[in-house]
């Protein structure tokens, strides 16, 4: 039978595969625990998970792009990990991604509803960029079709939907004030489908891989927090492990981009890093394979894992102040305050009777 | 209860408002400290008085009308609270001199009183005694001009002084306190004696002798302000520079730091206390004195003198004019205990029990100098001192130091 | 709008402008009221008087020697209480960057763990006080609904601040939010309650001071 790319092989197990592409049942094992380490599973698992994901078929995964900007997949694509989680998304079959597919137009739209046909019930559906739901859904249409319904339809057949990106997980950017189209997030328009959510802006590849490898492994979705979001790589904030934390402590804090306290890696909480507050897995795992991330190249974190973070005022605004109240606003509420006090004393003074009875010569 | 709040102020409001329920000024009251009740803590003994200026006159009286926090006060909760203001306060102002909100208490419990007294609150025994007699005649003791007059002349024949009685005009008005015309008749001797031996232009005034305002402590406003300006007429009257007053902590405190204000005016003459200008006397040479040697004394200074007073420097200066060895008590000065009748105290029959308890502190103190003799320039203290010494077999006397001044004064030839 | 925007934004603005119409309020009410002149005779020059006032203002402070034996205990912890409470306001980081943002106004900050200590210190002193309250005759007595409504108040923000230093309990953002949260609520209470003796204890203090100035009694 020729391999026909349209629609794979989904018999084929990942052992199989593996062993396709010469890699031994020695160097899975090896990236089960790897793996293990980094969704914070206890390393006996590892073995088990091996086993598994030698053993797996082919998932039918289904992506669709709402109000994208398509970063959330160029994080992807761009990844740099090597061989095995490449081969691991080879063994995905993405079976829809308009930007990806060679088809288009109607040929790409059939391809979708046979892809959802064959595995009814059993394929991931992703979905990158926030759903427009204003004046009925016209702001995100394919083949004249609503995505509101498209992805209703969807994620009723779906085993379990990824919303990958602060726009599919929140809404993001698109729903920032004043918020034209009516964005939201996956999770404010599905029920009934179990949605995990991987906010990030974009997010990081590696937490996408390890869900992928966790869910051919064990057929279900990692322990998520109550964002469903997976607890292994959100559970602690940027703060919490971060490499600058011991400046934060001592007090020690940059003042600005090219001071000494920059200069020397000081906290750069002054400068408008929202570490504190965002979850997510950069200072861990970082990027680039591991290279870097934000606060290590010298800028605070923007909290782009978080709801509505574009709307939470500056960026270089530190999480200590909040808005001001402004001079203006306080000298108004001073007046007013004395106005009243003023008021009160003077009406108290009609009580007032220093001197009883006689008067002075 | 409008009287209450009549005549409170910035400063009187801001003590209000201030307190933290700290409960130092406990620790500072000789009643609480002697009894360890509560109800006895100073801040306590005024509550029905914040609680009539929270509801009328407070920033947010409003507030607490709407919402009932600050009911009226009550006839009865009024009366139930007669006993801690007139029995348990000497309006010494102990308490706030520890008060880390620096809330003049002493001050609050006078006019807590005078909404009593409005309410006709004040205890029987006081008004009896004195503030009605005060009223009729100007003298608690009910004592009339021409009265007054003759005992003067009395004094004057009896001890051997030239009296000077209603001239029209002199520099010195002499005033004297209700308990000297009653019970130490010879201080009115020892100020003629002095102001003879001074060579000064002086005279009684029969239209405004006795100082000692009761009325003040008895909480009638209307009372204190005639006393008061009483004794500021006759002093225009004859065109007096200075006042004096009598050894009598109130009627300093009244004359000293209130009249000018009740007068709506800077008063054309300034008022002395008797230690005051012995002191000046002294430092300037007009009073000469023959110092003895190795008197040991103590000095008990009136609250409303030294604290309240300013005047804690004045006696000492004499004691040490007189040669006295002066054996201080513990906390002289600014700090002292009172003697426990202070405040009208002692004329509360009732307050008796209480009052002895409050002596107690002062009987250590003293006994703990081992002096002969305690002087001090107040008649209320004096009697109080004396009566407790009394009871507590004391072998050391109590004496006034105005008339211990007199005694020693060097040979004048105008005497 | 997540809670915490809530209590970093409108929240925190609205507290701010009610404690700060209310102190106004308070204050004018108080100082205003019709102030009778004082036509006594000074013992000293006006500027004495404000020497007075200024005096009394830091010689109250640490009281008299001969009050110690009997207050001792409720002084120390109330100074422990109320310097660790100074510390961590006034040398904690995010509170004196907070103060710079409203009003531009900065100085060094302390040590992270100097600053957890004394919180530390302020939260043990608060509820040795609050103990001390309800079982001392004198202060029960004195108690009103306001002493542990302000206590509250006043501990709710040391405790969380503690927490969130350390984040022992729920994450970052959570003890962030009631953080602010709570005083927030410290802020909208204070004119109104007792904590108003942050202010009232200066004008007090200085009222007495020039009083007892003018009278030349001590200060």
């Amino acid at each position: 039978m020729p391999e026909d790319h349209r629609m794979p092989d989904h018999t084929e197990t990942l052992g199989a595969a593996l062993v396709r592409h010469g890699i031994g049942r020695r160097d899975l094992l090896r990236f089960a625990l790897a793996m293990t380490a980094s969704l914070a599973l206890p390393p006996g698992i590892a073995p088990v998970m091996a086993e598994n994901l030698a053993r797996a078929k082919r998932r039918s995964v289904i992506w669709l792009s709402i109000q994208d900007c398509t970063g959330c997949l160029e994080a992807l694509l761009q990844s740099s990990s090597p061989t095995l989680e490449s081969i691991i998304f080879d063994f995905i079959s993405l079976d829809y991604q308009e930007t990806l597919m060679a088809a288009a137009g109607s040929t790409a739209d059939r391809m979708l509803w046979d892809a959802v046909a064959a595995n009814k019930g059993e394929y991931l559906l992703a979905i990158d960029g926030s759903i427009p739901v204003k004046d009925g859904g016209v702001y995100a249409l394919t083949g004249g079709r609503s995505t509101v319904g498209i992805v209703e339809a969807l994620a009723a057949d779906a085993k379990a939907v990824l919303a990958i990106g602060t726009c599919a997980a929140y809404g993001g950017i698109p729903k920032a004030y004043p918020n034209p189209t009516g964005a939201v997030g996956v999770e404010d328009l599905i029920s009934g489908t179990p949605i995990v959510n991987i906010p990030g802006c974009p997010p990081m590849p590696d937490v996408l891989s390890g869900i992928l490898v966790y869910f051919i492994s064990f057929g279900r979705l990692p322990a998520l927090d109550e964002r469903k979001r997976p607890l292994a790589y959100y559970g602690t904030t940027i703060h919490d492990r971060c490499y600058r934390r011991s400046f934060y402590d001592r007090g020690q804090f940059a003042q600005s981009f090219d001071d000494d306290g920059a200069r020397q890696g000081w906290c750069l909480f002054e400068l408008g890093c929202k570490g504190p507050i965002t979850h997510n897995a950069c200072a861990s795992l970082k990027w680039g394979g591991g290279t870097s991330f934000p606060i290590e190249s010298g800028h605070g974190c923007l909290g782009c894992a978080e709801p509505n973070f574009w709307d939470a005022g500056s960026f270089y605004t530190s999480l200590a102040g909040g808005s001001p109240t402004g001079w203006q606003n306080a000298s108004m509420a001073a007046a007013v305050g004395l106005a009243g006090g003023a008021a009160a004393a003077l009406l108290a003074r009609d009580k007032a009777d220093p001197d009883p009875e006689e008067t002075p010569p | 209860m409008r009287r209450f709040i009549a005549d409170i102020g910035p400063a009187a409001a801001l003590a209000m408002e201030s307190c933290v329920h700290c409960g130092r000024c406990a620790e500072a009251c000789q009643f609480y400290v002697q009894t360890n009740d509560p109800r006895y803590t100073p801040i306590h003994k005024i509550a029905p008085l914040k609680q009539a200026y929270e509801r009328e006159l407070g920033p947010f009286a409003f507030v607490y009308r709407l919402f009932g926090l600050a009911p009226q006060v009550t006839a009865k909760e009024l009366e139930s609270w007669q006993a801690l203001i007139y029995d348990s306060c000497n309006m010494c102002g102990r308490c706030s001199l520890i008060c880390p909100m620096a809330i003049d208490i002493a001050d609050l419990v006078e006019r807590a009183r005078h909404g009593l007294f409005e309410a006709g609150l004040v205890p029987a025994d006081y008004l009896g005694a004195l503030a009605e007699k005060e009223q009729a005649t100007g003298s608690p003791y009910g004592l009339t001009q021409a009265q007054f007059r003759d005992m003067l002349h009395d004094i004057g024949l009896k001890h051997g002084v030239v009296m000077h009685v209603d001239e029209a005009k002199a520099d010195i008005i002499p005033t004297v306190s209700s308990i000297d015309l009653k019970m130490f008749p010879a201080s009115m001797a020892a100020i003629a004696r002095i102001l003879n031996h001074m060579g000064v232009s002086w005279t009684f005034r029969t239209d405004g002798f006795d100082a000692d305002n009761a009325a003040l402590t008895a909480g009638d406003r209307a009372g204190q302000r005639k006393i008061t300006l009483g004794i500021i007429r006759a002093a225009l009257a004859c065109g007096a520079r200075t006042v004096v007053m009598p050894e009598c902590g109130h009627a300093f405190t009244e004359m000293r730091w209130e009249a000018a204000n009740s007068f709506g005016q800077a008063l054309p003459f300034r008022v002395v206390q008797i230690t005051e200008l012995l002191a000046e006397g002294l430092s300037d040479g007009r009073i000469r004195v023959n110092p003895g040697v190795g008197e040991r004394a103590t000095y008990h200074d009136a609250c409303q003198l030294s604290r309240r007073g300013g005047a804690s420097a004045a006696p000492r200066l004499i004691l040490r004019a007189l040669g006295v060895d002066l054996r201080e008590m513990g906390d002289a000065g600014d700090a002292n205990w009172c003697c426990g009748g202070g405040g009208g105290v002692a004329l509360v029959k009732r307050a008796q029990p209480l009052r002895d308890l409050a002596f107690q502190i002062k009987r250590r103190q003293v006994e703990a100098t081992g002096a002969g003799t305690v002087y001090t320039s107040c008649s209320g203290c004096r009697q109080t001192l004396e009566h407790g010494g009394k009871t507590a077999n004391w072998t050391s006397t109590v004496a006034s130091l105005l008339e211990r001044v007199a005694d020693t004064l060097a040979h004048n030839q105008k005497d | 709008m997540t809670l915490l925007e809530f209590a970093r934004g409108p929240a925190l603005q609205a507290s701010a402008l009610i404690m700060i119409a209310g102190m106004a309020w308070r204050m004018a009410g108080i100082l205003l009221l019709r102030r009778r002149p004082q036509y006594a005779a000074s013992r000293h020059s006006l500027a004495r008087r404000m020497g007075g006032g200024a005096s009394l203002i830091l010689s109250r402070f640490i009281p008299r020697r001969t009050f110690w034996p009997r207050i001792a205990v409720g002084v120390m912890l109330s100074a422990v209480f109320h310097l660790g409470l100074a510390l961590v306001f006034f040398g904690g980081a995010p509170h004196i960057l907070l103060v710079h943002q409203a009003t531009g106004l900065i100085w060094p900050n302390l040590p992270k763990g100097l600053i957890v200590m004394a919180s530390g210190l302020t939260l043990a002193a608060m509820i040795a006080l609050i103990v001390r309250r309800r079982l001392h005759p004198v202060l029960r007595l004195l108690s009103t609904a306001d002493d542990y409504v302000s206590w509250l108040l006043v501990f709710l923000p040391v405790l969380t601040g503690i927490l969130l230093s350390g984040e022992a309990i729920g994450d970052y953002g959570s003890l962030l939010t009631l953080h602010i949260l709570s005083v927030e609520a410290l802020m909208i209470w204070l004119p109104f309650g007792k904590l108003m003796h942050s202010v009232l204890v200066f004008a007090g203090r200085w009222t007495m001071g020039v009083t007892f100035a003018r009278k030349g009694a001590a200060t």
